[in-house]
């Protein structure tokens, strides 16, 4: 019956609307037409994937990229299902994604209904929060919320979880009421005075930079701190950028793929300054035997990280933004320290003459983030390149450095990189994927191209799970076991199936060339790069070990020709 | 050992199957539950709980009670934040 009242549909377009949401990823389905139906010609710009994990990668990167809260939709059942992947990832690297899906009708909830799954129940140990809604009156004030759980405290993802019934209904227009207001929670001066005496007292401080100082919007009090202190830092994966990467006190990420400098210092350090990190497996190596000797201060915005991995001796619960320039020690004399940290940086700085004529990856990397410039951000996968990739290339600011952290998925790269180049179409914006991670999503192609979305990419072919193969060469006995993947498509001949420009380089001499062109190219391009499978990743920390034993670099002999 | 935290819920969808299932996830036997009715929004709930190994902290458990959403009050869980502690066999150093 026609009525001038809106459907609960209506009032998530007009609601997304009025949040500020301009751009979100999707893909439709039965349980969600009544939203489909209604974003039609709303004005709301929305990114037709073709497969939903694409969408929840792309509305996670385009959420780290931006600073906004990313927004994701896919229908009941499979569709929701197949968010799952990038719901974990955003819960674990802890970004703020709003994710609507449509849930079969209210009367078949609970009768195996077609399509229907439990996608609250599914998603309870991986969102921050999540809502079934029942009435579609309530949408507007559960939407807004939905938004400021996301980005509050410690940011995360949000499930909203709407049946069609539901959707469809219609209801007494409503407003989605005052957007709640949250102030994160100032630092308590004595844990600044405690820190502050700690700091006083150290003859070798050192910063442990995560990601969480990005999401607290501190980078800038991080660099000041860095500055005032001369206290020389390392980086998490995630916190690689936070404090440019060029600095000189910078002693480059930590743990299993961390250099060797970083490793050192944290093994020497009387004090280590944790800021916005967690004390995560793959940075501490062994607990017992990470940063031995160490006090630790740690600064987060989440209590429950403090004590979870170590001990803190001063916890610091609060605004990083606050917290940072409350802290204004009278520094004591470190130039000795200081000294040793450069020195090692400076003896076990990584070296780019590897041996024979074909694609040494590192280099590339190194060349490509050198000539991508200021403007550069990366999305990458996972596997041997994403480490490559955190050792390598250099980063100006956080958000350049785009990367499945806490989760680890394959996959993430090419729809990550989407998802960024959507929310800064301005910048260089390349994916730098392994032939593993880049099948997982591939079809993601087909959509670079429809939106005409200028992202690059850089796909490191060594034909075979190569992390893995590394992992089974090392640590398995060479049992190669399921590996293998020479019989991979000519990806040149599929991303052009998909209307892309793409090329290939097999030598080292190519390099320079090849990526001048990509970067220079005006459409979405794809590099497709042939190297050594045999390439390591060096150093490396083997799993179990403390960060002090570091299993060294070594060339292979080479292979020139594929 | 088992310790008992007493927590106040909201009466929202799936407050309570995120606390229980969190108490598990987090490595936590649940050895009793008793639930009771504290007016039209607000249930309470009663949870012995016993750490599936030495390295589980029921402090540490209770500061991640407290992030949920839905919770309105927690006891006998940890003195807020900064003065947890966790136990010395988890922890290094
Ligand atoms: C979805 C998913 N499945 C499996 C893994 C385990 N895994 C980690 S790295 C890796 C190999 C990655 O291979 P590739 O993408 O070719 O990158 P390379 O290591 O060769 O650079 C695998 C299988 C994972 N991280 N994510």
């Amino acid at each position: 019956m026609p009525t001038n009242k809106p459907t609960g549909a209506q009032l998530v377009i007009s609601t997304l609307k009025a949040l500020g949401v301009d751009v979100l990823f999707g893909y439709p389905g039965g349980a969600i037409m009544p939203i489909y139906d209604a974003l039609a010609g709303s004005g709301l710009r929305h990114i037709l994937v073709r497969h939903e994990q694409g969408a929840s990668f792309a509305a996670d990167s385009y959420a780290r990229a931006t600073g906004r809260v990313g927004v994701c939709m896919a229908t009941s059942g499979p569709g929701a299902t197949n968010l799952i992947t990038g719901i974990a990832n955003a819960y674990m690297d802890s970004v703020p994604v709003v994710f609507i899906t449509g849930q079969v009708a209210t009367h078949l909830m609970g009768t195996d209904g077609f399509q229907e799954v439990d996608f609250l129940g599914l998603t309870l140990p991986v969102v921050k929060h999540s809502w079934l809604v029942r009435d579609a009156a309530q949408i507007p004030a559960i939407l807004a919320r939905a938004f400021a759980i996301a980005k509050e405290g410690r940011p995360g993802p949000v499930l909203v979880d709407i049946p069609k019934d539901v959707a469809a209904s219609f209801v007494e227009a409503s407003e989605m009421g005052e957007l709640p207001a949250w102030t994160p929670p100032a630092p308590k001066a004595e844990s600044i005075d405690a820190a502050r005496a700690l700091i006083e007292q150290a003859q070798k401080p050192l910063l442990y930079i995560g990601g969480g100082v990005h999401m607290a919007d501190a980078d800038a009090e991080m660099r000041d701190f860095v500055e005032r202190t001369g206290i020389p830092f390392v980086s998490t994966l995630k916190g690689l950028g936070t404090v440019s990467t060029y600095h000189d006190l910078h002693l480059g990420m930590l743990g299993m793929h961390g250099t060797r400098a970083g490793n050192m210092a944290v093994q020497a350090t009387d004090l280590l300054i944790a800021v916005g990190a967690r004390f995560d497996d793959r940075a501490t190596g062994k607990l017992s035997a990470f940063a031995p000797h160490a006090k630790v201060i740690h600064f987060d915005i989440d209590p429950a990280e403090f004590h979870k991995n170590r001990r803190a001796d001063v916890a610091i619960l609060g605004d990083l933004k606050q917290a940072l320039p409350a802290l204004q020690p009278k520094m004591p004399d470190i130039s000795e320290w200081v000294k040793f940290n450069k020195t090692n940086k400076w003896q076990h700085r990584f070296k780019y003459d590897a041996p024979g004529k074909g694609v040494y990856a590192p280099g590339l990397l190194k060349s490509l983030s050198e000539k991508a410039g200021k403007k550069f951000i990366v999305a990458c996968d996972v596997g041997q390149h994403q480490m490559w990739v955190a050792q390598h290339c250099e980063f100006e600011q956080n958000l350049a450095h785009l990367t499945s952290g806490g989760s680890g998925a394959m996959g993430y790269g090419l729809p990550a990189g989407m998802g960024a180049k959507l929310g800064l179409p301005d910048h260089h914006v390349v994916t730098v994927s392994g032939d593993g991670s880049f099948m997982m999503n591939i079809q993601e192609m087909a959509t670079l191209r429809r939106y005409g979305i200028n992202l690059k990419i850089v796909l490191l072919d060594n034909s075979s799970l190569g992390l893995v193969r590394q992992w089974q060469e090392l640590f398995y006995e060479e049992n190669y076991s399921e590996i293998d993947l020479s019989d991979n498509p000519d990806f040149v001949e599929v991303a052009k199936a998909f209307g892309l420009s793409a090329f290939r380089i097999t030598q080292r001499h190519e390099v320079e060339g090849a990526i001048d062109r990509l970067l220079a190219a005006d459409a979405p391009t794809l590099l497709h790069v042939l190297i050594d499978p045999r390439e390591n990743v060096w150093p490396l920390v083997p799993p179990g070990a403390s960060n002090a034993e570091m299993m060294e670099e070594r060339w292979d002999e080479p292979i020139d020709s594929y | 050992m088992s310790q008992s935290i007493h927590i106040e819920i909201d009466r929202l969808e799936g407050t309570l199957l995120r606390v229980l299932g969190l108490i598990e996830r987090r490595g936590f036997h649940i050895d009793q539950i008793d639930m009771y009715d504290l007016g039209a929004d607000t249930r309470g709930l009663s949870v012995t709980v016993r750490p599936r190994d030495a390295g589980r902290n029921i402090d540490i458990l209770g500061l991640q009670i407290d992030r949920l959403y839905g919770i309105k009050r927690l006891e006998h869980a940890p003195e807020r934040a900064q003065n947890a502690e966790p136990s010395a066999e988890k922890l290094s150093a």
